[in-house]
């Protein structure tokens, strides 16, 4: 069985091979073209200006103008270049950290703003912004880092099977001499044999030279974490003053009415006992609509079944208290912190009240599931569709909290329907 | 009747032993604990058991795992559960082996000394008690599409009576009509509604429930 299995894979392995080859061969010619580029260039715009200048001076200074000018109006694009190369050939996203550009505007002054510098006319401030944004941004001088180290390394690694053959070819092809014959053939089998991995250098250098520095992540991250703080709180601060009200205006108020209620009782008691015995009766049932007051509100700020059951069959339970047929498929197994908890449970809520209130769905289907570290609930109905999570709808609300707990909301809902929502939250299972 | 008291807050349980003996009947146990509930359910196999559903040690749902761990052993232990809140899913897990003798009320429902001390009597003889507040519930969810749209009001009346675990004498009692009228009532809502008719209010019960939940 075992040796079956490695003998299947070894051909596959095999077949495989030219093809992988063939791609590594052509993303070899890729990379010496990408990173070469640039310091060919600088070389020969070196070369024609220090032959045109015809002093030593004179011509350095040149040389380092133009070089400079090339720079600015080449690295960015080059090093986008590369970022599509990485995301097609590797599926890796990179985030660049550039700075936002600031849209353009018309000051009172008439003057245009453009973030950086005021400009008397538009199109001075737009090419004082494009300027700007290549010389002032740290990022874009990282970018420099890349297109300078490059060709020394992903330029050499990633070359070696194309130049491993070229080299073959030349000394098969130019110089047949039984003594260098060999080395022809040994130079294009190692080219042959590197073509499948040399290329995958790229994908290492450039997540880190050509991403956010640890700095501006460290930046980003703060930043993140400070609105969360300032939104956990102000969410915080409006849930005790509601539920204070909902105590004052309710439960409280009832008590108040009940205590008098009683006190009435007592003193008609003996005078007219049927009335006292009407204002009691009264009163228990003040007595039992404040209790059910109550327990909506506690039920609002962390439902008994969560507690005493958890997650999943809290979800059941809410599932059926909505007018839907709503399907609940678990493979969580556990329990996770109750705020999490709670948090994905009012988001479930959320997301089946919107079902039930706006889709138009007839069946919901919540899958829970715990993958990578992350607890993960998709709620997906059979509805119109076209759920947009916007700043100030409820789902955009609901996003928010959920980003809190440093999960994502991810909705994919095209108009039509259906409608999938999933929240991922990072945590741990006990 | 021999009844076990299982609740966790000193006040409450002193009150319902007061209450319970206050109608005449032994309390042969009243307890605090989960575990506590359990051995004297399987001691005493009293003739009802009325539970709170959260309890000691983990104040989860101990009352309601001790009372289905001991209907599994001893089957149709009467069991009613006595809860802060109404939720569905417990009263279809007690309702699930379909035995019978199971009562779920919010626990004001002892307000009314007499209705309660009825349902604990029925779920005594093996009937059902649910509390209108989870009937309403189940019938609001269903109120908006499908067939309970076809019912007049008053087989809405019965169907809730119905639901809380009435038999059809007692429905006659609290709406006023004769048994007869009430009987001709719900075999016009089984036919409504597609379930089959059922003398026995337990399966009665179970009946409605499923179809209000599967709906």
């Amino acid at each position: 069985m075992t040796s079956e299995g490695t003998r299947v894979r070894e051909t596959s392995r095999l077949l495989r091979w030219p093809e992988d080859a063939a791609i590594g061969l052509y993303r070899s010619g890729v990379l010496i073209v990408v990173c070469w580029i640039a310091p060919v260039c600088w070389l020969a715009i070196g070369i024609f200006l220090f032959q045109l200048a015809g002093s030593l001076v004179l011509g350095l200074w040149w040389i380092l103008w133009a070089v400079w000018l090339f720079v600015i109006v080449t690295t960015r694009a080059l090093s986008e270049l590369v970022r599509l190369l990485v995301r097609r050939w590797l599926r890796i996203d990179i985030h660049p950290a550039y700075r936002a550009t600031v849209p353009l505007t018309k000051l009172a002054t008439g003057y245009w703003w453009n973030g950086y510098d005021y400009k008397r006319s538009k199109l001075q401030s737009r090419w004082n912004r494009w300027f700007r944004s290549r010389v002032r941004d740290p990022a874009a001088w990282r970018d420099l880092i890349w297109v300078v180290a490059a060709p020394a390394s992903v330029g050499l690694v990633g070359a070696v099977p194309v130049a491993g053959i070229a080299l073959g070819v030349y000394f098969l092809g130019f110089d047949p001499v039984a003594g260098t014959q060999v080395w022809g053939v040994l130079s294009i089998v190692a080219g042959l044999a590197a073509a499948p991995y040399a290329w995958r250098i790229l994908g290492p250098l450039a997540t880190r030279l050509l991403g956010p520095s640890s700095l501006t992540r460290l930046n980003n991250r703060v930043r993140q974490l400070v609105t969360a703080r300032a939104d956990a709180t102000l969410a915080q601060a409006a849930e005790m003053r509601r539920i204070e009200r909902d105590l004052h205006d309710g439960a409280q108020a009832r008590l108040v009415a009940l205590g008098m209620s009683i006190g009435a009782a007592e003193k008609v008691m003996d005078s007219d006992p049927v009335a006292a015995k009407q204002i009691l009766r009264e009163a228990r049932q003040a007595s039992s609509t404040a209790l059910a007051e109550l327990r909506d509100l506690v039920r609002g700020i962390n439902p008994p079944v969560l507690t005493e059951r958890g997650l999943v069959d809290a979800v059941r339970a809410l599932a059926l208290d909505v007018p839907l047929v709503v399907d609940v498929n678990s493979t969580l197994a556990g329990r996770l912190e109750s705020p999490i908890e709670a948090a994905l449970y009012f988001g479930v809520a959320e997301l089946l009240a919107n079902a039930a209130k706006h889709s138009g769905a007839a069946r919901v289907t919540i899958d829970i599931g715990y993958q990578s570290a992350a607890a993960t609930i998709a709620v997906g109905d059979d509805g119109r569709g076209g759920a947009r999570a916007t700043s100030g709808s409820g789902l955009g609300g609901l996003a928010r909290r959920i980003e809190n707990f440093d999960g994502t909301l991810s909705i994919d809902s095209p108009s039509g329907g259906p409608t999938r929502i999933t929240m991922v939250v990072p945590c741990v299972l006990s | 009747m021999r009844i076990v008291v299982a609740e966790d807050l000193y006040l409450l349980r002193d009150g319902l032993v007061r209450l319970i003996e206050a109608f005449g009947h032994e309390i042969v146990a009243s307890v605090g604990t989960g575990p506590e509930t359990l051995a004297a359910l399987l001691e005493y196999r009293p003739d009802v058991a009325i539970v709170d559903v959260r309890m000691p040690p983990t104040f989860s749902d101990e009352g309601l795992q001790a009372a289905l761990a001991a209907r599994r052993q001893i089957p149709g232990l009467p069991v009613l559960i006595l809860s802060q809140h109404v939720e569905q899913l417990y009263a279809r897990e007690l309702l699930a082996d379909g035995t019978g003798g199971i009562g779920y009320l919010l626990k004001d429902s002892v307000f009314n000394a007499e209705q309660f001390m009825d349902a604990v009597e029925r779920v005594a003889r093996g009937g059902t008690a649910m509390d209108p507040a989870m009937v309403a519930k189940l019938l609001v969810g269903n109120s908006t599409n499908g067939p309970l749209g076809r019912l007049t009001e008053r087989e809405n009346a019965v169907l809730a009576l119905m639901a809380e675990g009435l038999s059809n004498a007692a429905i006659a009692k609290s709406l006023f009509l004769s048994e007869g009228a009430i009987s001709k009532h719900t075999t016009s809502i089984f036919a409504k509604l597609d379930i089959g008719a059922d003398d026995d209010s337990n399966r009665r019960v179970l009946a409605v429930l499923t179809y209000l939940g599967a709906e």
